[in-house]
């Protein structure tokens, strides 16, 4: 039977194919809108919102168009049909950390003459996205979906070891300690050791997260106003406290082999205490499959000593390209996929995290995922990474030194000298 | 089949024991990798992270491969891939074979020149060259169609192809070739009679080298066909990747799903078509 | 032009092709070959050469300007330019001799008279049926510190594990040897087909002679095979020159930039930078690398012909 549906499937799929071929040659009309959508955040559900938009807009059409299934593969695709100045795509959504070089290569259409006051209408949504967004006056994309990085505990061995949630570093040290040293005896029978915390340190974007963590936290920026303001000795503490992890066994020897996804199957097999990672896991965490489903809790990350808590912000956002021929038609679906209401829909239908605060109290919403109620104060509390067109090229400094230093190739001191020079390279 | 016509360039590891031993080698060498999908395929996700690690699957599992043709459209990343592959290596040995002949047999003034320029193409990497090909294929109206595939790909296979077929052509008497012209046979007619047949292990292996870089390329596939319809089988085993997440046991099953035509392919090719002909012809 | 083609039209149409002159023949032989090289290399190359002349960078928010040769002197002075070149040299001057030694060595082994030939052939190609970007994936897997099943392997033998990707050296060690597994076949393949032509008259020859096995590959094998081998070793080194996948997906380089290629350092300046000066510039280095060495080696044919 399986059989049976993949062959229609494929004989469907080899018909679209030439009906494709004929779109191609045959022109466009201007209602007919071509948006690139990221295959990972449920296209299915995106194309229900599109869906609505056709109705309540009616001769429009809406063509939606993915690529590669991660941020990186799509931003490959995008860097090369907009380098050529390709005119097929209308809209795209793009990862939080792009706006800014889409802007500066002039491959986004600002927003500012259709939204009216800019300040106002940005400071609808969550504090981090109006930053994020806005780059020299111009507003260049408008924010498709929230996302940051929480800290999940295990909430039955907090409680089985009398352990209050960490507010700092230093508690959370401490309170991994003790849990471990406990659960690993050889008298509790583990088959396999607790470790005490698991973040990511391979070379990938999330290291640039888990350096500004703590390096935010104490206060200090990386980059303001497309200026660099490097804090060398508040990076030499980020690197420290993490480095010390490892030292101390909280974190695993390797470490710097550690990726999200990694972080997040490791926790869910029931192997971690502490996991720093995005909000994808937790409905992973919440399956029949996952050995701690209902043993989760969620939590603002960890503060230095002295210092806030922060969290590192995430989420995807919504560009009308400028080689669009369909500007007026793009900016008006723009404007409505980034409303209160569609938001409302993503995160009751996909369980995407909306971009207005107000959402996380809306009723609809807590009843579709509970554990949104939670999130709200994690997501306010997230900072952007550094909002600049060579983002790029800062994340590779960033997350190649965490990677170096993590992996012990590198001393801290030596790693915060390299990323300082090479940074000043970049972002004068 | 006795050892005595055995090949007696590796005579001395004739004997039957020996024989098995050296497959043995040989298979594990091959399969190793694949093998090891194989298992993963049959294996539930927490089966990953268990320590110390298992080698064959706990308990048997059909369900990944369920999701993987459930999920995405598996059988139709397949057929594309295996016709742009196909239509590759048809067009690339035909390109190559009429280049390598001229190389191979024609008074050329600058036969070393062309060559060189043919083999100085391949040094330079397709990732570079991305932006100027979408441009290009933009121009020809070819994005979105098989088409913007095969073309790159002729090209990728071409110099190795055209070179594997000089040093073979060169290697074929020029008697055989007069003697089919005598025989009333043209050039071209003695090219396709003669000189392909008898360099059948060369047309062979040009033809997998073509086959296989047409069916592992990705860069270009994910770039010049966007429409999810024409999607090839590299590109396609990236969807059951989430931005984080990395499904093991999913993906593991879709490759073999993705290696298995292409083994059979293989066993059927070299079987039918090589041992035939090469103990028909170059021994003679 | 009639309804059934007659022997007689097709094959004056053919002598017609006897009579043009060899040169002609040849450029007709030729064309097809040519045009796609010029539509599909020729062409980008011109610009990526074009390009390399200017400051052309999307990110900087500024219009081309004109640059001279100023993105080859920031080259010269670029630390990671010298360490992706040295890293993919260094792969280069491993790899290509490595692949080929266990080439050869799976060649011969794959040329036993075994009585089924189908499981010989189908291990020495299904290495090349897994996609390269899976390749690396999957090897990364295997040297994974944890769950990788080289680490289990050893300490089954009662050895400790070693953290691969944590080291400079190590890493460096796990990509070689995944290129050289994944790349052995193809000069297997190569190096097999060569095998099938030698005539097994100069064996038997040979062993009239009384010349032991040894000798006889030494002295027949290896000379017949020179020119198979020569043309897998050409490509195998321009492919090694080209290194980007397998690093790319193992290590991303790392730790730190130890394990970066030249191809993917042009990758991240194109595509994640968008640097496209530079990279081009970075790109033409490489292409005259990649010739210098293709030259030494066509010089070496024609010297032996």
């Amino acid at each position: 039977m399986s059989s049976h549906k993949s062959l229609s499937v494929l004989l469907a799929g080899t018909a679209l194919s030439f009906t494709a071929l004929t779109f191609a040659a045959s022109s466009v009309s201007a209602a007919e809108l071509r948006v690139f959508a990221s295959s990972q955040h449920r296209p299915d559900v995106w194309r229900k919102a599109f869906d609505m938009y056709e109705a309540e807009n009616p001769g429009n059409k809406i063509i939606m168009e993915t690529g590669g299934n991660t941020s990186e593969l799509q931003a490959q695709y995008l860097n090369t049909v907009m380098s050529a100045k390709d005119s097929s795509l209308d809209v795209m959504i793009l990862d939080v950390i792009r706006p800014a070089q889409f802007a500066a290569a002039g491959w986004t259409t600002p927003f500012n003459s259709t939204i009216g006051d800019t300040k106002a209408f940005m400071s609808k949504y969550l504090p981090a996205y109006a930053g994020a967004n806005t780059i020299d006056g111009k507003v260049v994309a408008l924010p498709a979906f929230a996302d940051a990085m929480f800290l999940y505990y295990r909430k039955d061995l907090l409680e089985k070891h009398g352990v209050a949630i960490p507010k700092t570093w230093s508690e959370l040290t401490v309170a991994a300690k003790k849990v471990t040293d406990a659960e690993n005896a050889p008298a509790a029978g583990r088959q396999s050791a607790l470790q005490g915390l698991s973040f990511q340190a391979k070379a990938i974007e999330g290291a640039v997260c888990t350096f500004l963590l703590p390096y935010w936290s104490q206060g200090k920026d990386l980059v303001t106003d497309g200026k660099l303001t490097f804090d060398k000795d508040a990076a030499t503490k980020s690197f420290a406290l993490w480095k010390s992890f490892v030292d101390s066994g909280v974190a695993k020897a390797n470490i710097a082999e550690v990726a999200t996804d990694d972080t997040r199957k490791e926790f869910q097999a029931g192997e971690v205490l502490f996991a720093i990672g995005w909000s994808y896991a937790w409905g992973q965490f919440q399956t029949d499959a996952s050995a701690v489903k209902d043993k989760v809790g969620v939590a603002v990350l960890p503060a230095v000593d002295g210092g806030k808590p922060v969290s590192c912000l995430g989420g995807w956002e919504w560009g009308v390209s400028s080689y669009s021929k369909n500007q007026v038609e793009a900016q008006k679906l723009v404007q409505y996929l980034s409303s209160p209401k569609i938001s409302e829909f993503m995160a009751v239908n996909a369980s995407l995290l909306p971009v207005f605060p107000e959402l996380y109290k809306d009723a609809d919403v807590l009843k579709a995922v509970p554990w949104f109620g939670s999130a709200q104060e994690i997501v306010t509390s997230a900072k952007a990474r550094p909002v600049t067109p060579r983002y790029n090229e800062v994340s590779e400094i960033i997350r190649t030194t965490v990677n170096a230093v993590l992996a012990g190739t590198m001393t801290p001191e030596k790693g915060v000298e390299q990323m300082e020079s090479r940074l000043q390279r970049v972002l004068r | 089949m006795t050892s005595v016509t055995a090949s007696p360039a590796t005579g001395f590891l004739s004997g039957r024991a020996l024989r098995l031993a050296v497959g043995g080698i040989l298979i594990i060498n091959g399969m190793f990798p694949a093998l090891w999908i194989l298992f993963t395929s049959l294996k539930g996700e927490p089966e990953l992270t268990r320590k110390p690690i298992t080698w064959f699957p706990d308990l048997a599992t059909t369900e990944n491969y369920l999701r993987a043709f459930a999920d995405q459209p598996l059988l139709l990343f397949l057929f594309n891939s295996f016709m742009v592959a196909l239509l590759s290596t048809i067009a690339t040995l035909s390109v190559s074979t009429l280049a390598a002949y001229a190389l191979a047999r024609l008074n050329l003034r600058f036969r070393d020149l062309i060559l060189s320029a043919i083999i100085a193409v391949s040094t330079f990497p397709l990732v570079t060259l991305l932006v100027p090909l979408f441009e290009v294929m933009r121009a020809l109206e070819l994005l979105n169609t098989w088409a913007a595939l095969v073309l790159p790909y002729i090209v990728l296979s071409l110099p190795v192809c055209t070179l594997v077929l000089v040093s073979f052509f060169e290697g074929i008497p020029r008697d055989l070739e007069n003697a089919a012209m005598v025989d009333g046979c043209t050039r071209l007619g003695a090219l396709f009679k003669v000189v392909v047949p008898l360099s059948a292990p060369g047309v062979f292996t040009a033809g997998i080298l073509a086959f296989v870089n047409a069916w592992d390329e990705f860069l270009l596939a994910l770039s010049f066909n966007s429409n999810p319809a024409l999607r090839t089988l590299p590109v396609g085993i990236t969807l059951y990747q989430g931005e984080f997440a990395f499904p093991w046991p999913v993906i593991s099953a879709a490759l073999i799903v993705g290696i298995v035509p292409v083994a059979v392919l293989i066993v059927i090719f070299q079987e039918r078509v090589v041992s035939g002909l090469t103990s028909g012809g170059i021994k003679g | 032009m009639t309804a059934q083609p007659n022997r007689e039209g097709s094959k004056s149409s053919f002598t017609r092709f006897l009579d043009l002159s060899e040169t002609k023949l040849a450029a007709l032989l030729l064309a097809p070959a040519a045009i796609l090289l010029v539509l599909i290399v020729v062409y980008p190359v011109g610009r990526l050469i074009w390009t390399s002349f200017f400051n052309l960078s999307l990110t900087s928010g500024m219009p081309a300007s004109f640059a001279g040769f100023e993105n080859y002197g920031l080259l010269l002075k670029d630390p990671i330019f010298w360490q992706t070149t040295k890293n993919t040299l260094l792969i280069t001057v491993v790899t290509v001799p490595g692949a080929l030694l266990l080439g050869i060595a799976l060649a011969l082994m794959a040329n036993l008279p075994f009585e089924r030939k189908w499981p010989v052939r189908l291990s020495l190609l299904i290495p090349w049926a897994l996609p390269l970007s899976f390749a690396g994936l999957i090897f990364a897997w295997f040297f994974h510190s944890e769950y990788g099943v080289v680490n289990d392997v050893l300490r089954r033998f009662g050895l400790k594990g070693i953290i691969w990707f944590n080291s400079e050296e190590w890493a460096m060690t796990a990509i070689c040897l995944t290129i050289i597994w994944k790349t052995s076949s193809f000069m297997a393949l190569i190096i097999l087909a060569g095998l099938q032509t030698i005539p097994r008259s100069l064996y038997e020859a040979a062993d009239v002679d009384g010349a032991g096995r040894v000798r006889q590959f030494f002295e027949i094998t290896l000379p017949l095979l020179k020119p198979s081998i020569i043309i897998a070793l050409i490509f195998r080194t321009i492919t090694a020159l080209q290194t980007f996948d397998i690093p790319y997906t193992m290590t991303r380089g790392g730790p730190g930039s130890s394990t970066a290629t030249l191809a993917m350092y042009i990758h991240q300046n194109t595509v994640d930078f968008l640097d496209l000066g530079y990279g081009s510039a970075l790109a033409v280095v490489m292409f005259l690398l990649s010739m210098a060495v293709t030259m030494v080696y066509l010089r070496f044919i024609r010297s032996t012909r």
